[in-house]
């Protein structure tokens, strides 16, 4: 049997590195525990999308609106470049744990810098997001409206559900690491977060996919 | 250097993102295809965006990673294809009953 006592990866996600030492070894439960949540919430996701697929049928829309009449295709591309972006920066907030003297002085400052424009961006899709959904209840597209609705509001609010709690969570992490330094507690809550922002993006693909664009063909 | 190369993992990632991105969007709003050959496109957008998304933002792979990690997203793809395409088959096959 080959034996390999330090692999290149512990975990899916960025890893801290050997030279963080210990925090990078004791990384790898922590976040691997975490893939677990996430994996099963993939599963909750699954299910959405599957009862989305199942209502999208004419006949569910019971003669009200369907994703013609509501969805803006402009907000949407908003949406999605800020989420994309977002991705990407929330990346380089966990790469400068990986300057050298991380977490201290101005390598600090980029790790909140970087946190909190994922904080913005993460803020601009949401207040896009919100805007659609006050005008669709306004034009009579509630959830109540049909079941194809109910099945959209709740997938798609699920996922804001999602990215408002991913959004709370950054903003713990600038305020921890302000008030504590970046210290293994704040790595590994670091590593997480980042896992989750990026699992966000990824159901995002399928909602501007298969709701959205797919809702306008 | 190992931060060099993730940190160009990223920036290879997010074009690539982008531009799977912009694809379905274009094809949408100028409805240059067919609407099936836009959906079909618009399926293997997100397949492909979908594994960019795994391989430069989530730095899976199938080298140098624990086992048990792609056991779980293997695993949990298995039970979502189940339930979904079950899913979506019984309630289809009953929606062309009615």
């Amino acid at each position: 049997m080959m034996s390999n006592p330090t692999p290149e990866s512990l975990h899916p996600g960025l890893n801290l590195g050997e030279e963080h030492g210990e925090d990078h070894l004791e990384a790898e439960t922590s976040v691997f525990g975490f893939w677990v949540f996430v994996m099963s919430d993939l599963v909750t996701f699954g299910m959405f999308f599957a009862i989305f697929a199942a209502s999208s049928a004419p006949m569910w829309m019971a003669g009200g609106p369907g994703p013609k009449d509501f969805v803006d295709i402009g907000s949407i591309a908003w949406q999605t470049g800020f989420l994309l972006a977002s991705s990407l920066t929330s990346g380089m907030a966990v790469l400068s744990l990986k300057e050298r003297h991380a977490g201290e002085g101005a390598s600090r400052g980029r790790l909140i810098f970087w946190l909190l424009l994922t904080a913005v961006l993460g803020f601009g899709f949401l207040y896009r997001e919100i805007a659609d959904f006050v005008s669709m209840a306004q034009m009579g597209a509630g959830p109540t409206r049909s079941g194809y609705l109910t099945a959209f509001w709740s997938l798609v609010g699920l996922h804001g559900a999602h990215v408002t709690a991913g959004l709370l969570w950054c903003l713990t992490i600038v305020v921890g690491v302000l008030v504590r330094g970046v210290d293994k507690r704040w790595k590994l809550a670091l590593l997480r977060w980042a896992v989750f922002w990026h699992f966000l993006d990824v159901i995002w693909i399928g909602l501007f996919t298969f709701v959205f664009l797919g809702g306008l063909i | 250097m190992e931060r060099a190369k993730e940190f160009h993992s990223y920036l290879i990632g997010f074009g690539l993102a982008t531009v799977l991105t912009a694809i379905p969007f274009l094809l949408v709003a100028t409805s240059t295809l067919s609407p099936g050959w836009t959906y079909g496109a618009l399926v293997l957008c997100a397949a492909v965006q979908l594994v960019v998304h795994l391989r430069f933002f989530l730095h899976l792979s199938f080298r140098g990673q624990q086992k048990e990690d792609l056991q779980l997203v293997l695993f949990t793809g298995f039970i979502l294809l189940i339930m979904i395409g079950g899913t979506v088959w019984v309630l289809g096959s009953l929606y062309t009953r009615m």
